[in-house]
């Protein structure tokens, strides 16, 4: 099955793009994509913490299991800053 | 009101967009960008859809939790220069307590769950801005 994955900010940055299209075995979790990218772009690893992960524009668990379509998007921590 | 635009915010078309004949108080909050050492602007990346749909469930939220009246949120994306709004809240109630708490309370979900982010854009360096 065929899915997008959407990058953001410093990850965008890393990877240098901010699309992919990722084709992957049906069952296949979150997680495990999540693997995969970091596989293919290794300068990720480092970069995860505070990593969220989102299909189709909400936030999920890592066990979430992907369906054709979805779009994933990996999100570095947001702004915050001082009150 | 719940915007993400690459234009600047007109603070008076979001605060009317609140108003109401039963609300007794309009509490509007503004972030601006701050003249820190090197940073002539800042960058806003948004991803659009999800922070169009955090944005909205986040009003909705804010009514529930405070019983507030009306609730719009108008933020910016790209590039904002030093002295602009990067963000307009806007929040209407029956009485100024609830508005005060409801529009700090919502500002401070916006820092922590839309995704939005921003760079530092000075005279030749960018980088993330620090907390």
């Amino acid at each position: 099955m065929q899915i997008q994955v959407r990058l953001f900010a410093t990850y965008r940055e890393i990877v240098g793009e901010g699309q992919l299209a990722w084709t992957l075995r049906d069952g296949t979790t979150v997680r495990q994509l999540l693997e995969a990218v970091l596989a293919e772009y290794p300068r990720l690893l480092g970069h995860e913490k505070g990593m969220l992960l989102a299909v189709n524009h909400e936030v999920v668990r890592p066990d979430v299991v992907l369906r054709e379509g979805d779009e994933v998007a990996l999100l570095p921590p947001v702004s915050g800053g001082r009150r | 009101m719940i915007e993400i635009q690459r234009t600047r915010i007109d603070v008076e078309a979001v605060v009317d967009s609140v108003r109401r004949n039963d609300a007794g108080a309009i509490v509007v909050f503004l972030g601006t960008v701050r003249a820190d050492p090197d940073v002539r602007a800042l960058d806003y990346e948004v991803y659009q859809s999800m922070a169009v749909r955090t944005l909205t469930e986040l009003a909705t939220r804010a009514r529930e939790k405070f019983g507030i009246l009306e609730l719009s949120i108008v933020h910016r994306a790209g590039r904002v220069p030093v002295g602009e709004d990067s963000v307009v809240i806007a929040c209407a109630a029956a009485h100024r307590s609830e508005a005060f708490a409801a529009c700090s309370w919502v500002m401070d979900e916006v820092k922590q769950i839309v995704p939005i982010w921003k760079t530092e854009a000075g005279p030749a360096k960018r980088r993330a801005r620090r907390p």
